[in-house]
């Protein structure tokens, strides 16, 4: 299985401030990826650096097998939709695809064409005048059209209203069937990526918490709830994610790595957005005590 | 991306065409008049001495608009390098920055310096074409007022600016060429390196006029090597009291750019000997029953010492000085395009 991004302890800094630190990741093609983690976790600097608008400043990353918007093959090979869908608002719909057009050598006018007509696009209106929805909807036809490899999304239904965020996302997921595209996405809603993506990698303080197939992930977390114990006493072959005590009980979010034989424990299925959350919040004790060792360091 | 360059660049073509026919238009309604008047004066027949009042004559013909039209040529001809550095140059890159649309332009499949490099060609061709196309206009339709100019030593005061100076010589010629392709890579380079459109704007604007104020006090007099003379102080002087020559002799419209008064010795004085100095209190020249302070020390064996650049340098003094204008916008549309690939968006 090849990687469409490979990154290798790659860091990016703002003046003194890293928002992307020792990142090594390895993103694999054929998959729609969700890319989850906190604000601040350093995602769009992450998907910046993988379409080349940004270089490391530490670090290497590699798209494709070669660097990001090094020239126009790299440029032809990624697709990419911003945050927000950004689009010329003077510029109609059809300046748009006209733009497509001129600046990609791979440009499907016809697959462009037939996308506006079918999510009634006006072609004459200005891209100012358009839906939230509507906007993203051009800006992925845009993505679409240059028939890239790998399209990126960077947060790309955070601004559009539920019944918009749920065509967008099945319209995202048909396209990427045809033509067969490696898809990553970044997104903090759970629930959106639950439905797109086959793949998952929380990102939290730049670091990789866990990435894997989703039906993977699934399988392999559970919650355990039992009488309360002491957390070193339990079972090998259990990495505990997260634990909450009452009194009398122990709930354990944990990867175990084959069946669960302790009858003590009651074993349940866990979703993917307790799983995230738990992989999140872990993720935020560490940083708080990588934060505390920068204080101590100064 | 020629395209693209063209539709978002569109209406401000459109603008700029418009006022450059209005412009044309202007000028084309008054030139013929301003022509004709100087074709029936006596400047074309004139010789020596003769000349003076003819030129006078026809500046005395000239109507109010005809007056106001060849000020407002000159202001046009010089701000418009500054409007097009303002508002062609600085948001050229800032405006993408700040509507966050070079999420799209840059991730098409043109690098993004061809985008840069495509956007300040054409542009910056634009920037030149309108600036230079204003000067050659205004040029044709101020001939006769130049001509008249060159041919009379002090005419009224409006009319005494001559080819060399400062407003004049940045408005004539191949100069407004260069200050358009500075101006507009001074803006884009501020765009870039500032990433907001309005500062960008304001620092271009500043920047911009300081430049044009200190090339023609700092720079200009340095850009050609000039002629040196020692002269009659007599008659390189038009005004009483003076010590400066205000004419080289056989040279009437040459650029003076240093002058001092010599004694008998050959050493400078910075003084109106006392023997010449109320030689001719009334100060009129050329009077029966004195002599001016000229005369007299014309007469005790002084001299004008004058440095000047003559006439015929006028077009190398163009060529070096839009030479360095265009060789600062290709180093400021390189630094752009630098800047813009170090990706730090």
């Amino acid at each position: 299985m090849s990687a469409v991004i490979e990154a290798d302890r790659l860091g990016k800094r703002y003046r003194r401030q890293w928002a992307l630190s020792d990142c090594t990741l390895s993103i694999p093609a054929g998959h729609v990826v969700g890319l989850v983690g906190p604000n601040g976790a350093g995602k769009t600097t992450l998907l910046n650096l993988a379409v080349g608008l940004l270089a490391p400043d530490a670090g290497t990353i590699e798209v494709l097998g070669g660097i990001p918007a090094a020239g126009r093959a790299e440029l032809s090979r990624v697709g990419f939709l911003a945050q927000d869908s950004p689009a010329y608002a003077g510029l109609s719909v059809a300046d748009h695809l006209e733009l497509g057009a001129h600046l990609n050598r791979g440009w499907d006018a016809g697959l462009a064409r037939g996308r506006v007509e079918r999510l009634d696009l006006d072609p004459r209106q200005k891209a100012g005048t358009l839906s939230g929805g509507q906007r993203a909807q051009l800006a992925l036809t845009l993505a679409i059209a240059k028939r890239p490899e790998l399209l990126i999304l960077d947060e790309p239904v955070a601004s559009l209203d539920p019944l918009a965020r749920r065509e967008f996302l099945q319209d995202l997921m048909e396209a990427a069937a045809e033509q067969e595209l490696s898809v990553v996405l970044s997104s903090h809603l759970i629930a959106d990526l639950e439905r797109v993506c086959d793949y998952l990698i929380v990102l939290v303080g730049s670091r990789v918490r866990v990435a894997g197939p989703v039906e993977e992930l699934l399988a392999t977390h559970h919650r355990l709830s039992g009488p309360r114990r002491d957390p070193a006493t339990l079972p090998d072959g259990l990495e505990v994610i997260s634990a909450s005590h009452t009194d009398v009980q122990t709930t354990l979010l944990a990867r175990t790595s084959g069946p669960v034989l302790d009858p003590a424990w009651t074993v349940s299925q866990v979703g993917l957005e307790d799983l995230v959350l738990a992989y999140m919040s872990q993720g935020a004790g560490r940083r708080r005590r990588d934060n505390h060792h920068l204080e101590v360091q100064k | 991306m020629i395209w693209l360059t063209w539709r978002q660049f569109r209406a401000q073509a459109i603008t700029a065409a418009a006022a450059l026919a209005a412009f044309a238009i202007l000028l084309a309604a008054t030139g013929p008049h301003l022509a004709s008047l100087y074709s029936t004066s006596k400047i074309t027949s004139c010789h020596g001495l003769a000349c003076q009042p003819a030129a006078n004559a026809f500046f005395g013909q000239l109507a109010g608009l005809d007056t106001v039209v060849y000020l407002l040529g000159i202001g046009v001809i010089l701000v418009a390098p500054a409007i097009i550095g303002i508002f062609w140059g600085a948001p050229l890159i800032a405006r993408e920055l700040e509507t966050r649309t070079f999420n799209l332009a840059w991730t098409q499949g043109v690098t993004r310096a061809q985008w840069l490099a495509v956007k300040l060609a054409l542009t910056g061709l634009a920037a030149m074409a309108v600036t230079e196309a204003l000067s050659l206009i205004y040029s044709w339709w101020a001939d006769p007022i130049s001509k008249a100019i060159g041919v009379s030593n002090s005419g009224p005061q409006l009319f005494s600016q001559g080819q060399f100076s400062s407003v004049i010589f940045a408005s004539h010629g191949i100069t407004p060429l260069g200050y358009a392709a500075f101006a507009f890579a001074l803006g884009t380079a501020a765009g870039a390196l500032i990433r907001r459109a309005l500062p960008a704007m304001a620092i271009t604007l500043a920047i911009f006029a300081a430049v044009q104020l200190a090339m023609p006090l700092l720079v200009r007099p340095h850009l050609v090597s000039p002629s040196h003379t020692t002269t009659s102080i007599y008659a390189s002087d038009l005004v009483y009291g003076s010590l400066t020559a205000d004419v080289v002799p056989g040279h009437p419209s040459a650029w003076i750019l240093s002058s001092q008064a010599l004694n008998a010795a050959g050493e400078t004085v910075t003084t109106i000997p006392a023997a010449c100095d109320n030689a001719n209190p009334s100060g009129e020249k050329g009077g029966t029953s004195a002599i001016t302070p000229a005369q007299c020390m014309q007469s005790r064996g002084y001299r004008e010492a004058i440095s000047y650049v003559p006439t015929s340098r006028y077009w190398s003094l163009q060529w070096v000085e839009t030479g360095i204008f265009l060789a600062l916008a290709l180093a400021l549309a390189y630094f752009s395009v630098w800047r813009l690939g170090r990706r730090r968006i």
